[in-house]
């Protein structure tokens, strides 16, 4: 009940950001209302950076302390980050062809680090599926995470360490966290944004982490009903009832062990 | 584990590249002069401002000036950028530099700062000012 009140608050919060940032605030006078995307685009990559950043955190988590739940945390992560890079890129694009020419440039090296931590992830989905041993798969997952991760500050630093298309950050980088280089309304659009995606990732991250744990839960009964099917048909096929040979092989005085060693002759 | 490596690999395949300047997106005014012959002839991009006062001609015919302060080169482009584009903003151009000295542009990208305005009373945008 209290992730559906979560829910409900997110999305309300989301509209009102929208409407604020849409009708409310004027466009910036030289990009006009492609500027608006902003809001949008910099939200998605901040949603995208959190998810990885947790997924990377519940990695460590499940290498230290071996609780499946950690793993569930893992992949809500992974997954809710690669839909919001993928946005945060859409986004860019729409916003880069009217204001620079282009919807892409390969050199940016905020744009290629960007496209390199959305194919990170996308392995890091992929890899959780080679593996039906959910132990094996959150260990091999947590590693790649990890390392994974170290991307994340690469993207976020890359339009202050090398020279690219793509501009600083108005407000993200150490200097200008007080002195944004933008209007005070435009902060408050944007920071409303961040706001309302943040409260939506919050009920992604729970519902996603709610029905991994299912997943689990299902995947383990699953397993135990093919042990005990291919139980019982070793048990029709063989010459000799196996589990009741294997009963009969544990030391229990009061039966004979001839049975046990029949299917030895 | 290979996979792990691999992952490694090219991270730390893009991380060092970037750091040895191999990963450079475009070279300034200055940087193309200093290579002296080589700066000729060869596809480059080359960034800069548009210098106040240097724009000219239609935009499919369009003359400016790309300047990093100290050195500045002609730029000819036959192909209209965005409408951001206006003196005094960043702009990247790709194409060749002309042994006339004149680099010749076969993409011209408006790289938009950090900063943003809002509209008030009286205020125009910049790109009806400068040009």
């Amino acid at each position: 009940m209290r992730t559906r009140i979560l829910g409900f608050g997110a999305l309300a919060t989301v509209a009102l950001a929208a409407m604020f940032g849409l009708f409310v605030v004027p466009a910036d006078l030289n990009q006009g209302d492609a500027q608006r995307i902003m809001y949008v685009h910099v939200a998605s990559a901040w949603i995208a950076y959190l998810s990885f950043i947790v997924t990377a955190l519940a990695g460590i988590g499940w290498l230290v302390r071996r609780d499946l739940r950690f793993d569930a945390v893992a992949l809500a992560g992974a997954e809710i980050g690669v839909i919001f890079t993928a946005l945060a890129i859409w986004g860019g694009m729409m916003w880069a062809r009217p204001v620079w020419g282009t919807f892409w440039q390969w050199e940016d090296p905020r744009l290629t680090t960007t496209a390199l931590l959305l194919a990170l992830y996308i392995g890091y989905l992929l890899l959780r599926r080679l593996s039906d041993d959910p132990r094996r798969r959150a260990t091999r997952a947590a590693v790649v995470g990890l390392v994974a991760a170290v991307d994340i500050p690469i993207v976020h630093f890359s339009v202050i360490w090398w020279r690219g298309l793509h501009q600083a950050p108005t407000f993200g980088s150490p200097d200008r966290l007080l002195h944004p280089a933008a209007p005070m309304q435009f902060v408050a659009a944007l920071l409303l944004m961040l706001l309302a995606v943040t409260l939506a990732w919050l009920y992604l991250m729970i519902r996603r982490y709610q029905l991994a744990r299912l997943e689990t839960l299902l995947e383990e009964a699953a397993r135990l009903g093919r042990l005990r099917s291919a139980r019982a048909s070793v048990a029709r096929t063989a010459p000799v009832d196996i589990t009741a040979a294997v009963d009969a092989a544990a030391p229990q005085p009061s039966r004979s062990t001839s049975s046990a060693e029949e299917p030895a002759r | 584990m290979l996979a792990v490596a691999a992952v490694v690999a090219v991270i730390a395949y893009f991380a060092l590249s970037g750091v040895g300047n191999a990963l450079v997106y475009y070279l300034t005014p200055s940087e193309l002069l200093a290579r002296g012959d080589r700066a000729f002839d060869e596809t480059v991009r080359l960034g800069g401002l548009v210098k106040p006062g240097s724009v000219s001609g239609p935009a499919t015919d369009l003359r400016f000036v790309l300047t990093d302060e100290t050195h500045e080169i002609p730029v000819h482009s036959t192909v209209a950028p965005t409408s951001s584009f206006r003196a005094g903003v960043g702009a990247v151009v790709e194409g060749r530099l002309g042994r006339n000295g004149v680099f010749e542009a076969t993409q011209v990208l408006v790289k938009h700062d950090e900063n943003y305005v809002a509209p008030s009373p009286g205020a125009v945008p910049s790109h009806i000012v400068g040009s």
